[in-house]
């Protein structure tokens, strides 16, 4: 039993951060039908702006995470005109788009390479380390940080989604972009808000994973593919999917080592996330998006 | 659909073919090239040969894969193993390991449902899951610590002819497949898989021929390069390094174009050896600006320019002639 | 159709007359005159995911060149001769490491090769010195495997992975007897999917094999390099009710699982995570109450050089060139292959390679690491079997050598004092 809890908690706390990682990918998705390949240079950047912040002013990631968000918008809005906007649209933009962003993100990786060497970071607060019992056994207080944060963004995105005007054309948007343009919507600005808005999503992972894991410039990779599977699972496209996925991988990932070496545990996602893509391309819970 | 297979390949074309691979096959002895320089061609050639049969899948198909490092690491560790077992010839085993990796890319047969960005995904899936489970798998692959073969000094420098002939094959296919009528459904199923059903191109069938066609070469090449490296290891085998690297040479010298990838390649060997000993720090940036800037500004890539080039230079030596090319 | 079978016939032609263009502008070197400088070439990690510790190989190699030739050089045949050292950035790759060694051997042309660093690299690498006969010294692979191909030309200057894991068995071992552990003891293993994780498991492995029932272990299992969440791993661990832990990481791994270690409230008699464990970057990031009597064992600890000897000599020297700072064993062997090298060379009289090959065969000379002597004994496929020091982390900062006794400047305590009775 007390295995089961512990087994569970871990499951949760997971589930929090995968969560964390796939609403930024998954919201750029739905709306702009792009696949960022740059996430998980953006999680990476989000991991050292947190870092500069902390080392340097001594600001705690959790205050930081306004800071965060912000910059990391910025750096979307930036990564949009620059680039992504010249992306032809529709089924042929596809590749070039991967491939575009997957170049965006080689860039990032080098450039924080150059600012910050390759050498392994951390980020270590006074509560790194500290937990609470619970259960007969202990929770991380980060990690419920961490989850805290996981569970009231999809709130705060849906609030901002359903409630303001720039939400609402976002949702219009995603549905048909030809018929906003018609009734006077600025789809460039929206597409522009949208992909801001992910990779700000993108910078807050970033940021979080931070507290848990030690980071180089290389980080981010692991991220990405966690995500993928994911968004993959839920759906790509819908947020609620997104969290939802999130908690299915990271039970199925967490209970494996009942019955699998603790090496392959890993390798599970990644089958589902074929199988899936294959027999549910629209994901476990999503509409169909295939063809 | 009028056009037909050509009864035969032009003979300019054959002959600029023939008088390339002729050169390059004397070229060891006539330049009297250092060890150095002709292992450097040697990899070339095992890069090229990849490059081009990832083209297939990428560039005439439009099947972005980002998964090709799985095929590659089959190959590799199948002809490894079979050399390790007793004595089999060299060619024999890189042949199996090849036909291995073919197989084994039918398995992914359901993935080809998939298009675009699904289908990459799914590569990335499939690859990553393949690099930890042949990790995991000691008995085959030797587990993390890999695998060594014994050093052979004699079989490196003749792969030099092994990679050029495997090179020289698939460039030809290549020629083929473009301008056959093969090349034409694959280009409509590119342009539109549904569409290329209804005027009666079996697309599933295409798609799995390539694929396997794909899965083979890039299986075979593996094998050449346990061969030429000696020791081989599972997570720089399967890596998605690997697979980007594939990904990376095709489109920098041109996706979908015969002499794209062999452009690319080319510059993804002379790029490392050069500039990382010079400027270590910067090649993975200048490899994603390069992604950028092509993708943003010509597609066709490095093949595109030189198309360009082309063209310009002959608008200016023949004024209107040009307009009516033989076909 | 029409266009695209224009292809120019020549282009095909143009594009191999292109590459061997480009490739035979690699400068060949001219043919041997009477040397008038001994040249040495090594790869190193420099960037990529070995960057920080290629970097320390590097400051190591660079001392023993500067040293020597502060000196004139090498007496090679009774002339001083001055030694050069070219280093290219293999950036952590083995296609790299390996293309890379071709050309400094077949078109820099260097007289002899010291070693990358990490097995991997290593492994790929050394076939380069065994095609081309030239001897290959390395600080840097430790796997056993390395060493098992017969090799000729290739030396290690450090002791394999698997003594590692067999030295701390032996220090446990003595604690055991002396009644501080439990017996029998249960272990939980976890050691990275790695060559050097496979050899530290072979270690403790082999070592409670032969206990006799002494030692259980519970939990065996390894994980991925760069693994993110260790959760439900440490959970089995946590379920398994072990005494000792014993794990093999390298350093992000080991800040990462630490972390979650101590969230997760885990505590063991003893805690050790192989090689890792009194880096200050670990304990920056760690906190030095959540590293307090961690059990490393290491190749080399700036710590032997409390004594007096060459290990005290050495420290200092590096503490001279780079602003008093302490060298770690990364240093140390990377300095020790480099001597090894020049002795044979000096030995030899000459150029020669075969003849060096011969001398560093042969070599048995005194060294600044743990054991004092450093040879590379044939039985062993030329891999030098020095002994691992054992280092615990104190809570007055300090992490003194606690074993083997002949090396220690400190009292090991078995069992951890953090954990609750």
């Amino acid at each position: 039993m007390e295995r089961f809890i512990d087994l569970s908690l871990s499951a949760i706390m997971l589930a929090g951060l995968y969560a964390t990682m796939a609403y930024g990918l998954g919201l750029i998705y739905g709306v702009l039908r792009v696949v960022n390949l740059a996430h998980g240079g953006v999680i990476m950047a989000g991991a050292y702006l947190g870092w500069v912040l902390f080392e340097r002013w001594g600001i705690d990631p959790y205050l930081a995470l306004p800071l965060v968000i912000v910059a990391s918008f910025l750096l979307g809005i930036v990564m949009y005109r620059l680039l992504v906007r010249h992306l032809p649209r529709g089924p042929a933009g596809g590749p070039a788009s991967l491939l575009l962003l997957f170049g965006t993100w080689l860039v990032l990786r080098n450039v924080s390479y150059l600012l910050f060497t390759g050498n392994d970071q951390a980020i270590r607060t006074s509560y790194s380390t500290a937990s609470v019992p619970f259960l007969g056994t202990f929770v991380s207080v980060n990690r419920l940080g961490v989850l805290a944060v996981a569970v009231v963004l999809p709130i705060l995105l849906q609030l901002l989604l359903k409630k303001t005007y720039t939400g609402r054309a976002i949702r219009a948007v995603a549905q048909n972009a030809d018929s906003c343009t018609l009734v006077g919507v600025d789809v460039e600005r929206i597409y522009a808000l949208t992909f801001g808005l992910g990779t700000a999503l993108a910078g807050v992972a970033g940021l979080l994973s931070a507290t848990i894991f030690s980071f180089n410039p290389g980080f981010g990779s692991g991220e990405l593919l966690k995500s993928f599977v994911v968004v993959v699972l839920g759906g790509l496209g819908s947020i609620l999917g997104v969290g939802l996925a999130a908690f299915i991988l990271a039970v199925v990932e967490v209970f494996a080592i009942l019955v699998l070496p603790s090496y392959l545990t890993s390798a599970v996602g990644f089958v589902m996330l074929v199988f899936v893509l294959v027999l549910r391309p629209g994901g476990l819970f999503g509409q169909r998006v295939l063809g | 659909m009028s056009v037909s297979t050509p009864d035969l390949v032009p003979p300019r074309v054959a002959a600029g073919f023939a008088a390339g691979v002729v050169l390059l096959a004397v070229a060891p002895w006539a330049l009297d090239l250092s060890p150095y320089s002709h292992n450097l061609v040697t990899l070339a050639f095992l890069l090229i040969s990849g490059a081009v049969a990832w083209n297939w899948m990428g560039g005439f198909l439009g099947q972005i894969s980002f998964g090709h490092a799985a095929l590659f690491g089959l190959g590799g560790f199948v002809s490894a193993r079979l050399l390790l077992s007793g004595p089999v010839p060299a060619p024999l085993a890189w042949l199996v390991g090849g036909l291995v990796a073919g197989v084994f890319s039918l398995g992914a047969h359901p993935a080809l449902r998939l298009r675009g960005p699904y289908f990459s995904i799914a590569t990335i899936g499939l690859g990553e899951a393949v690099r930890l489970i042949f990790t995991y798998w000691e008995d085959f692959t030797g587990g993390a610590s890999g695998l060594s073969l014994p050093i052979d000094p004699d079989m490196k420098h003749q792969l030099y002819w092994w990679g050029l002939g495997l090179a020289a094959i698939v460039v030809a296919v290549s020629w083929l497949m473009r301008h056959s009528t093969f090349g034409l459904q694959l280009l409509a199923i590119k342009a539109d898989v549904d569409a290329a059903g209804d005027v009666g191109v079996s697309a599933t069938f295409y798609q799995d021929l390539v694929f396997v066609l794909s899965g083979a070469v890039v299986g075979v090449s593996g094998g050449l390069y346990a061969s030429y490296f000696s020791f081989i290891e599972p997570n720089d085998m399967f890596g998605f390094d690997r697979s980007i690297a594939f990904v990376l040479m095709t489109v920098i010298g041109g996706v979908g174009t015969i002499l794209g990838p062999v452009l690319g390649a080319i510059v993804f060997v002379l790029l490392r050896q050069y500039l990382l000993a010079s400027y270590p720090d910067l090649y993975l940036g200048l490899y994603g600006a390069l992604l950028i800037l092509i993708i943003l500004f010509e597609p066709l890539g490095m093949a595109g320019l030189l198309r360009r080039l082309g063209h310009l230079l002959r608008r200016r030596r023949v004024p209107a002639a040009a307009a009516g090319g033989t076909p | 159709m029409r266009s695209r079978s224009t292809v120019p016939s020549s282009r095909p032609a143009l594009l191999s007359t292109l590459l061997l263009a480009l490739v035979a502008a690699v400068p060949r070197a001219a043919g041997a005159a009477a040397p008038t400088k001994v040249s040495i070439g090594a790869t190193l990690p420099l960037t990529g995911a070995e960057a920080r510790i290629g970097g320390f190989f590097k400051e190591g190699y660079d001392l023993a060149f500067e040293e020597v030739n502060k000196k004139g050089g090498l007496t090679v045949g009774g002339k001083k001769l001055p030694v050069t050292l070219s280093i290219l950035d293999d950036t952590s790759t083995q296609a790299t490491a390996v293309s890379l060694a071709d050309r400094l051997v077949n078109s820099d042309r260097v007289d002899f090769l010291l070693g990358t660093y990490a097995s991997h690299l290593v492994e790929a690498q050394s076939t380069i010195g065994e095609q081309n006969r030239i001897p290959y010294v390395n600080g840097g692979g430790g796997a056993t495997k390395i060493y098992r191909r017969g090799f000729k030309y290739l030396f290690g200057t450090i002791a394999p992975v698997e003594l590692l894991g067999t030295t701390l068995m032996s220090w446990i071992d003595v604690q055991q007897k002396a009644g501080k552990l439990p017996k029998p003891a249960k272990i939980a293993l976890l050691w990275e999917n790695t060559a050097h994780g496979k050899d530290f498991r072979k270690g403790v492995s082999d070592f409670v094999a032969k206990s006799g029932g002494a030692y259980q272990i519970s939990v065996d299992e390894s994980f991925p390099l760069d693994g993110k969440d260790f959760s439900a791993l440490l959970g089995k661990v946590k379920a398994a009710g072990v005494d000792l832990f014993l794990a093999d990481a390298h350093l992000p791994d080991y800040i990462t699982m630490h972390r979650q270690y101590v969230a997760a409230g885990l505590c063991h008699k003893v805690v050790s995570y192989g090689a890792r464990g009194s880096e200050k970057g670990a304990i920056d990031a760690l906190g030095q109450e959540n590293v307090n009597y961690i059990v490393s064992g290491v190749w080399w600890s700036a710590e032997l050089g409390k004594k007096p000897g060459l290990a005290k000599a050495f420290v200092e020297l590096f503490g001279a060139r780079y602003g008093g700072r302490k060298p770690e064993w990364f240093q140390a062997l990377a300095y020790e292959s480099a001597r090894a090298l020049f002795t044979a060379i000096e030995q030899a009289g000459t150029l020669d390679r075969e003849a060096v090959r011969a001398k560093l065969a042969a070599l048995k000379i005194p060294s600044l690491l743990p054991g004092g002597t450093l040879e590379y004994p044939a039985a062993m496929g030329q891999q030098a079997q020095n002994p691992f020091v054992l280092q615990q982390n104190l809570p007055d900062r300090t992490s003194p050598i606690i074993y083997p006794p002949d090396s220690a400047t400190g009292t090991g305590v078995a069992v951890n004092p953090r954990c609750p009775k």
